[in-house]
């Protein structure tokens, strides 16, 4: 019987395509939805040093320390100036790039985040 | 290194008295009172930094140092409170003290390039001597643990104050 034969084919092949189309939209949810990232600054410096992101992504700096410190970027695409003790700036990533950067207060303190 | 006579004579003071004053180590309230001086000497050195200083890194540096300083205090004392200790003045933080007097007493005589490199002198051998009161008597001595801490948590900023003002005083130096 043919027809049985091609309509169990059909059927097959399509619940194949929808678990497939339910992957791939799964997949793409998971790829656009911002992620959020934390980076503890400290004197002895920035927690942690080296990040990688996607455009949109929030990274957070959180001050743990007893002194103000800043996150700023040595190509100026970002600059948290000074965050108090206790205190947190959030910095979206923009375009793609690398950013290494700075706490102006402590030039020890350096760090980088990667945009890709 | 072209350090002046009475601040030199002050740092050798603390060493010496960190190291008699105390046959079983500094009380908390000892360490209290000599943290709170320890910060606000060098606060004190910084504002008249701020005013007298030629050089603009000296100046960022001195500034740095009254923002920082300040907020160790802060936190010392917000701790203090919340422990009920009452800090108490004690050999070394009167030596702390007067170190501090007499720097500032040789400080304000001096005008220009001379007082940069004698104020980035001092910053170098204060943060070093202080550093080494810390690592030597005020932690190993400090009883209440978040007292303790705190002096563990400063510690990096110190170290970091005394790279940068070597960093300051070779360039002075060039």
């Amino acid at each position: 019987m043919p027809g049985v034969r091609s309509l169990l084919q059909a059927s097959a092949a399509a619940v194949v395509s929808l678990v497939l189309a339910g992957t791939a939209a799964s997949s793409a949810a998971t790829n656009s939805a911002p992620k959020a990232y934390k980076v503890i600054m400290l004197v002895v410096g920035f927690d942690p040093s080296a990040l990688t992101v996607k455009p949109g992504d929030k990274v957070t700096f959180v001050n743990n320390d007893l002194f103000p410190h800043t996150a700023t970027a040595d190509d100026k695409s970002f600059d948290s100036k000074s965050v108090a003790p206790a205190a947190t700036w959030t910095y979206v990533a923009g375009k793609p790039g690398t950013h290494t950067y700075v706490c102006i207060f402590h030039p020890n303190m350096k760090g980088t985040i990667k945009v890709q | 290194m072209k350090i002046n006579h009475a601040a030199l004579g002050g740092l050798l003071g603390l060493a010496l008295v960190m190291s008699t004053a105390y046959a079983a180590g500094p009380t908390d309230p000892q360490i209290a009172a000599i943290v709170v001086t320890a910060n606000q000497v060098d606060i004190d050195a910084g504002k008249l930094a701020l005013t007298k200083a030629k050089s603009p890194d000296v100046k960022k540096f001195a500034q740095l140092m009254i923002t920082d300083h300040s907020g160790v205090n802060k936190s010392a004392v917000e701790l203090v409170t919340k422990l009920h200790v009452t800090p108490e003045p004690n050999p070394t933080s009167r030596s702390l003290q007067k170190g501090g007097d007499d720097n500032l007493a040789a400080l304000k005589k001096l005008h220009g390039s001379a007082f940069d490199q004698a104020y980035v002198d001092h910053e170098v051998a204060y943060h070093q001597a202080v550093l080494d009161a810390v690592d030597t008597t005020l932690i190993p001595s400090a009883q209440n643990a978040e007292l303790k801490t705190l002096l563990v948590k400063v510690r990096p900023a110190f170290v970091a104050h005394l790279e940068h003002a070597k960093k300051l005083q070779s360039e002075l130096g060039r």
